[in-house]
């Protein structure tokens, strides 16, 4: 097989993107920012986590700064969105486009979450 | 051929699987219509997902009871044959209320489907019957016999337990019916490429591969949401390579006739054959990666083999 370019994994390359997050100031929630993948999983996970043990109504996720999301970060936030309870939700600010595509075909409708584009 | 390929397809009671094949427009409706209406006369929920010059032929002719039938134009809906199962068939069929039988004309093949699509949709026919075997539905799949080749009508005798005649209303069995026989002999290794770019990744590496699979995408003409679409795609088989595939595996991306083509190979085993097409239950965590990919991909074709597992999905431009 004939390859225009040949990379590799194991050649020079940026550092891995990571997940930086930082608590609001003035209400209830996160600024994210970088990935979440398989590599950042964890640490997005337990941001909802701690969110889901919050009591506010509502508990803000400020995405904009945020690139991807995958199917399991995606999956993670429809999981502890399930699991508020009744009358708390999840706002979602600026979420990057991957998310709001795993949602809509994934978990359409999906209780506790609020996408917000502002 | 391992059981955990052969099992899914047993017997299919009370699930119905006819092909009917017709040869003109009144065929057509001669043995669509009657199927429609005794749907709605008994109460049924009816579905009709057939390429949009069908379905504009069917929709006309039921008049005011088209308003209860559910019309999707399957050139849309169905163009990926992966993503039919799910996003199309149990769709439906799954929202209906459980006991009721549920009916559904379903027509996947077209003349005009291109070499690569027609594997697919032969896998696609076959692994119905694994997917709706024991549930109260039937599935009628007309085939156009004036314009389909042979090898086409001979595989839907093979992937349905009975055919209608044109004429007939009447369903006789299949001699032919054999639907793992179908999924395997589709399992064919895929058409080599000439030039692609080529990322070797493994988990270090899995973000550089979707920004490696964007860029590339991106410079070959994708953008707006197939760009996204081929980012989601690129980071669930990755991610899977790397989790189930035996940790790493080869990305990848070139352009062929209107499309941007992304592949992901890996040395792991998908054994299971409804891998991607089964609706996942709300509160499952995690299983729905494959099942995004044949929802957002314009085509996927999977090569299984003892060497490893081959994904390729296609992203028009």
């Amino acid at each position: 097989m004939n390859t225009r370019q040949q990379l590799s994994a194991n050649g020079p390359r940026d550092p891995v993107p990571g997940l930086a997050v930082f608590p609001l100031a003035g209400r209830q929630g996160v600024r994210a920012a970088g990935e979440v993948g398989l590599t950042t999983r964890a640490i997005w996970e337990g941001v909802l986590e701690q969110a889901v043990r919050e009591d506010e109504d509502v508990y803000y996720l400020e995405l904009s700064g945020v690139t991807f999301v995958d199917v399991a970060g995606a999956g993670a936030l429809a999981a502890a969105a399930g699991q508020l309870s009744d009358g708390r939700r999840f706002v979602v600010n600026r979420p990057p486009p991957a998310l709001r595509r795993t949602l809509d075909l994934l978990w359409p409708g999906q209780r506790g979450i609020e996408v917000s584009a502002s | 051929m391992t059981t955990a390929v052969t099992e899914p397809f047993g017997p299919l009671d009370p699930f119905v699987h006819p092909a009917f094949f017709y040869r003109d427009e009144q065929d057509y409706l001669d043995g669509t219509l009657p199927f429609v209406r005794e749907g709605l006369e008994a109460g049924e929920p009816v579905a009709v997902a057939v390429p949009g010059k069908n379905l504009v032929l069917i929709r006309d002719a039921l008049g005011d009871d088209a308003a209860a039938v559910r019309l999707l134009d399957m050139r849309e809906a169905g163009r990926n044959p992966g993503r039919i199962i799910p996003g199309v068939l149990r769709a439906f069929a799954d929202a209906q209320p459980a006991g009721r039988r549920v009916r559904i004309i379903g027509e996947p093949v077209w003349a005009g489907r291109s070499d690569a699509e027609y594997p697919a949709c032969a896998q696609h026919e076959a692994l119905i019957n694994a997917a709706f075997r024991g549930r109260t539905a039937t599935i009628l799949c007309p085939y156009d016999v004036a314009r389909l080749p042979e090898h086409v009508v001979a595989d839907a005798y093979a992937t349905h337990p009975t055919v209608i005649h044109p004429g007939s209303r009447a369903a006789r069995d299949s001699d032919a019916y054999a639907p793992e026989d179908v999924v395997t002999r589709y399992n064919v290794p895929l058409p080599p490429v000439q030039e692609a770019l080529t990322f070797a990744f493994d988990s270090d590496s899995l973000p550089h591969a979707r920004h490696v699979a964007v860029g590339e995408g991106a410079r070959l003409g994708l953008v707006g949401v197939k760009l996204d679409d081929l980012a989601l795609a690129t980071a669930e088989l990755t991610t899977n390579s790397v989790v189930h595939g035996g940790g790493s595996g080869v990305l990848r991306v070139w352009a062929e006739n209107g499309y941007v083509v992304c592949e992901v190979r890996d040395d792991g085993h998908l054994g299971d054959v409804l891998a991607g097409r089964r609706p996942v239950p709300r509160d499952q965590r995690g299983g729905r990666g494959v099942l995004l990919v044949n929802l957002i991909a314009d085509l996927v074709r999977l090569h299984r083999s003892d060497s490893g597992t081959t994904v390729r999905c296609w992203f028009a431009r």
